[in-house]
């Protein structure tokens, strides 16, 4: 530590008294003490997965020499032993966070190992996502009876996987409507980790994992009406966007702040797509193949999470002003009003791309208007990448193309220095 | 200490219920072997890697479909019951195709729909539950090889030994003119 070098010399010329030198060190020292549990906690949970996972590999040997009562032997002890182990933690080391990690990972893996050698054993058919359920479903009563954040982290990626290889990899897709039942049951373990200990480091992960597994799954709901996914992922992307400037994450780092860097990038790339003519064609024909939309279930879908985030953003913004509105926070509701425009007028398109440039222009007055330089050159990367999008591709001379992109380089150049020497200035 | 008390209780609980489910599908398997009636189904094959389960041989059926009437619609990866009646030389055949659970002192067993195809004449392509024999690493490509040899050969038959019970299947075995494949496989390698 640097401090306590620099401390004799502070005290000797009198800046602090030797009782604050004494704090300072204290200070330090217990935070050495919980870093350094951070640690053990981390290469406990490591240790126990890669102990898991040579046993899962060990096992995948599949030893044809064996009887089969000696196999069934060898899928239990593993697992018993997890048990016996996460026993013993409970009673004596029940407030030693790397004990509960380690120990309740190693028996997620143990369960995990048991129903694959069974599975092997008996030559069961190797439907991977229903062998994912049920080692989720065992293992899902841990997180809570263990306190185990761990294991959340390690649920929530397996019925993440169970939902992707049961409705987008298998042939023919078969249903996996019970992942959203899964992911709510973790929610309450979400919710106590982000009141207890908002500060730990399994909520960054979870803040992350969370959304991007809703991002993937929330497709596979699609059923034909694909268009109208785009409204669910829309309101979806505005709903994250909107909770990662609420009060808990406003003042994050990005890296802290997942649910604000997926909304903006999932609304985004979104508006990218659509700002095409292909997709307007695409609605309107699917509206004709499909005549009543309101037999989909994308419809009910788009409708459920729209109102979910139109509510969100209510409650969010309701005693704030306009001003205060983040700059992404309303386009899932203009997205829906343009979507109905376009069910009639190709004028749709026009105001998507409108959309898109309003959107570079705000965040680069905001950019500026806060001296960020992140912010700023965002907002100049969007209205850049428009630029090549709608202008580069096209037939235009090199002599114009060549104009543009030195328009778009002096651009960046001019709000870069211009902020700059407005920094300086205010230095 | 109380709540300690109630966290360990329902750790149990947890433990049991781990323990019973294996347990379950172990003894629902056992009692296949021992009461299920035997059946030869006769194979073609091909071969994959699994990331949880180590090595396999994938099986398919020569018995793997039949002709449907086309009025009724069935729907890729539905569940369906296969009805099996015993051919001549003793393999299993196809007898026909249910959505209905048949009655218990019919022999049949669950699959699904593999593929529709065809307008006027509809051929209705099956799944079987019992799709794959598990060997250990080293030796599941060696038995795949001679099990390839054998469907080349036409004087020899393959076929996998499986057993069923109320709809229930389980996977004994692969044999070449009634020789296990793992011995096969070991028979081999001593010759090498």
């Amino acid at each position: 530590m640097s401090i306590s070098k620099d401390i004799p010399e502070l005290i000797e010329a009198g800046i602090i008294t030797p009782e604050t030198a004494e704090q300072i060190q204290q200070y330090y020292k217990g935070k050495s003490g919980s870093s350094s549990n951070r640690l053990f906690v981390a290469f406990g949970i490591l240790g126990a997965i890669l102990v898991g996972l040579g046993i899962i590999l060990i096992i995948a040997q599949n030893w044809d020499e064996l009887s089969r009562s000696t196999k069934t032997i060898f899928a239990f002890l593993p697992l018993i032993a997890a048990q016996v182990i996460c026993a013993f933690v409970l009673l004596k080391k029940s407030n030693n966070k790397a004990w509960i990690e380690s120990a309740t990972t190693f028996l997620f893996f143990a369960v995990g190992a048991c129903i694959s050698l069974i599975g092997q054993i008996y030559n069961i058919p190797g439907n991977l996502s229903s062998f994912l359920l049920i080692w989720m479903l065992l293992c899902l009563p841990l997180t809570y009876v263990m306190k185990s954040s761990a294991v959340a982290l390690l649920f929530i990626v397996g019925i993440t996987y169970y939902a992707v290889e049961a409705s987008y990899f298998s042939y023919p897709i078969t249903d996996s409507s019970l992942y959203w039942g899964l992911l709510l049951a973790v929610l309450p373990q979400y919710y106590f980790l982000f009141r207890n200990h908002p500060k730990s480091n399994f909520l960054t992960v979870e803040n992350w994992l969370i959304p991007i597994s809703i991002t993937v799954v929330l497709g596979t709901l699609a059923s034909g009406a694909s268009s109208l996914m785009y409204v669910a992922y829309f309101s979806l992307f505005g709903l994250l966007y909107t909770i990662g400037n609420n009060a808990f994450f406003k003042d994050k780092g990005l890296r802290n702040n997942s649910y604000k860097v997926i909304g903006t990038l999932g609304t985004l790339i979104l508006l990218f797509i659509i700002s095409f003519e292909g997709f307007w064609r695409d609605i309107v024909l699917e509206q004709y193949v499909f005549g009543n939309w309101l037999t989909t279930t994308e419809f009910w879908v788009a409708i459920g999470i729209s109102l979910l985030a139109l509510y969100y953003l209510y409650t969010h913004q309701k005693n704030k002003s306009l001003r205060e509105l983040p700059i992404l926070s309303p386009i899932f509701l203009i997205f829906i009003i343009i979507f109905i425009i376009g069910l009639f007028s190709s004028f749709a398109v026009v105001l998507i791309n409108l959309v898109i440039l309003t959107i570079s222009i705000m965040t680069i007055i905001e950019g500026a208007k806060k001296g960020h330089l992140g912010i700023l050159n965002f907002g100049l990367s969007i209205i850049t990448l428009w630029i090549i999008i709608r202008f580069l591709n096209t037939d235009l001379s090199f002599v114009i193309r060549g104009i543009l992109l030195m328009a778009i380089g002096i651009g960046f150049f001019t709000a870069n220095y211009w902020m700059l020497k407005k920094r300086k200035k205010n230095e | 200490m109380n709540s300690k008390k109630i966290l360990l209780t329902a750790f149990i609980v947890v433990a049991i219920i781990q323990l019973v489910i294996p347990a379950k599908m172990i003894w629902d398997k056992e009692r296949i072997l021992e009461t299920g009636k035997e059946f030869k189904f006769e194979t073609a094959p091909i071969d994959p890697t699994d990331p949880f389960r180590g090595k396999y041989i994938v099986l398919q059926y020569k018995e793997n479909s039949l002709q449907v009437d086309s009025k009724d619609t069935w729907v890729e990866g539905e569940k369906i019951y296969v009805i099996l009646k015993t051919d001549s030389k003793g393999f299993a055949a196809i007898d026909n195709v249910s959505k209905e659970k048949p009655s218990d002192n019919t022999d049949f067993v669950k699959a699904k729909v593999q593929f529709i195809s065809g307008l006027h004449s509809k051929t209705l392509g099956i799944s079987y539950p019992f799709d794959r024999f598990y060997m250990e690493e080293s030796k599941a490509y060696d038995a795949e090889r001679a099990h390839i040899e054998s469907q080349l050969d036409s004087t020899k038959t393959t076929y996998a030994l499986v057993n069923i019970k109320n709809g229930d299947a389980v996977l004994k075995d692969v044999l070449i003119d009634g020789v296990s494949i793992v011995e096969i496989v070991k028979e081999n390698r001593m010759k090498d």
